[in-house]
């Protein structure tokens, strides 16, 4: 486990995030892009006609149930370049909420705005958003304010545009990156105007709390989670 | 500033001078005239309204629309329909805008690639010369878009931005399948708990025309009047798009019996409490008159 140094501790504390470059890297990589492509291809079609249902938004779709389809998608919840600095944030009593497999189509406007997930009386609330190809500046590249977890920090209203939200910094990077962040800040997909889609994977964390997450929302993956520590993660029994 | 019911519907019996479609909802002998309309503005303080073509996009399907307007010129404003696959809409546009006090049509189709992540060239879009002739000439484009249409509109906006955009009924786009009548002979959408039309209509507010109609409100909740839980629905709308760019409006004659017009005029303060009088103004009337030019009265 890869602790995080005291400079990236500070920064925590300060401005909410951390970038980790080339955070995935090498075979694991092209693994883990394998399996985001073949199955955001499998479950499309499927999305659509949802879609059209009215049952599934229309701007970006999330594989369904990814650590059942391939346990690369396993493997990234407890990888060694982030895990330790989600470990030593949450005092070693972190659990998995569920991961967000995602594909955004470019559009001339975000999927969404700028927006906090989590307010400051809720336990701590990590993200990690992964990279799973290129993300270049203008092409959905997430969308930060630092500081903005603090809560003596804003008020902030959420602006038209997004390029518009005063003290922001955008985070364009390579496939592989990871961007670790505190949902209380402020936060977006910025608009995409590439004729890329914008792959990623969001991990969501939190601090450990009593009944926060059941044994059977991840038993189905019990298999792959031979370890104590896999198994607290995963908020499983025994 | 007037009071403006800014979606509605009125019709008459089906006849050779009136002809229209009919349906189990509508059949040829029910009406819904002008004239039940007007006692209720009158009793409700409501001034003028858009009268909204239903039953037939066909010219002739239009005659009762157009004789309610040429009656009521100060009172009314309307929107036509296009027969779908029409094969020269901006003709029949053209011979329904002339002089008649209708202002724009209503659509929710645009004829582009299902598949968003298909290379998108509005031009393409089946849509894109009923959009031209709107900006050319100024119409109103009224919209109900479905919800594997909705992620069309903006490269149609973009492409037009001097069209002016009323979404109706709150911007939900309906999913196939999910619409049906409830026992009052109300239409209603069966639609997510979570709201998803945050990611599609709902990001179509940094567009300067494009405007939306608090209405409707009764086909979406799982809840009776004042529809409670579309409140987040509302907030968010206004955040979004400001108080200057709603509409306020009732969706006669659907919703006479439950929970009756007289309630819907008050809908707005009781899912938007925190309003400023004025902000309930611009909402209740004083946006669709600036929005679609009502006439003095």
């Amino acid at each position: 486990m890869i602790l995080p140094t005291p400079d990236q501790k500070a920064q925590w504390e300060a401005e909410g995030y951390l970038v980790f470059e080339n955070a995935i890297q090498g075979e694991d990589l092209k693994r883990l892009q394998n399996a985001f492509d073949y199955w955001a291809e499998a479950c499309k079609a499927e999305w659509l006609d949802r879609v059209e249902a009215g049952e599934a938004v229309a701007t970006f779709y999330d594989i369904p149930n990814p650590l059942e389809k391939d346990p690369v998608f396993i493997d990234i919840i407890d990888y060694p370049s982030y895990y330790g600095a989600l470990m030593e944030f949450t005092d070693h009593d972190l659990i998995l909420l569920g991961p967000q497999v995602r594909t955004v189509a470019p559009w001339p406007v975000s999927y969404t705005g700028w927006h906090p997930d989590v307010g400051h009386s809720n336990p701590l609330h990590i993200k990690v958003q992964i990279y799973v190809n290129d993300v270049e500046p203008g092409s959905g590249e997430f969308g930060f304010v630092p500081g903005s977890h603090k809560p003596d920090a804003g008020p902030y209203k959420r602006p038209m545009r997004q390029e518009s939200m005063p003290g922001h910094k955008t985070f364009p990077g390579k496939a592989g990156t990871a961007i670790m962040f505190n949902s209380c800040g402020w936060h977006v997909s910025m608009d995409n105007h590439s004729d890329t889609p914008r792959k990623s994977i969001i991990l969501i964390y939190e601090k450990r709390t009593p009944g926060r997450i059941g044994p059977e929302q991840f038993a189905s993956i019990s298999d792959y989670c031979q370890t104590p520590e896999r198994r607290k993660l995963f908020s499983l029994n025994g | 500033m007037p009071r403006i019911d800014a979606h509605l519907h009125v019709f008459t019996r089906a006849s050779s001078e009136f002809p229209r479609e009919i349906s189990d909802v509508w059949p040829a002998e029910r009406e819904e005239p002008v004239e039940k309309l007007l006692d209720e503005m009158e009793k409700h303080q409501i001034d003028q309204a858009v009268l909204v073509q239903m039953a037939g996009a066909s010219i002739a399907n239009h005659r009762y629309l157009l004789q309610c307007l040429k009656e009521y010129p100060n009172r009314f404003l309307g929107i036509g329909l296009v027969p779908e696959g029409h094969p020269n809409p901006v003709d029949h546009m053209a011979e329904l805008t002339d002089n008649t006090g209708i202002i724009g049509f209503r659509f929710s189709t645009f004829g582009g690639p299902r598949d968003i992540f298909a290379k998108m060239d509005v031009r393409e879009f089946a849509a894109y010369p009923i959009w031209k002739c709107a900006a050319e000439r100024d119409y109103v484009l009224w919209l109900y878009p479905n919800a594997i249409n909705a992620h069309l509109l903006p490269y149609l906006i973009q492409a037009f931005p001097q069209v002016r955009v009323v979404l109706n009924h709150l911007a939900v786009c309906p999913g196939k399948g999910k619409f049906s009548w409830d026992a009052f002979g109300r239409p209603q959408i069966q639609v997510t708990g979570y709201n998803l039309t945050m990611h599609t209509t709902y990001r179509l507010a940094r567009f300067e025309n494009v405007n939306v109609h608090l209405s409707g409100q009764y086909a979406f909740s799982t809840e009776e009047f004042p529809y409670k839980d579309l409140a987040g629905w509302h907030s968010g709308l206004l955040s979004g798009f400001g108080a200057k760019r709603l509409m306020w409006a009732t969706d006669f004659p659907w919703i006479l019996e439950e929970p009756g017009y007289g309630k819907l005029t008050t809908v707005i303060e009781e899912l938007l409490p925190n309003l400023s009088e004025a902000e309930l103004a611009d909402i209740m009337g004083g946006n669709a008159k600036r929005i679609l030019r009502f006439p003095d009265l």
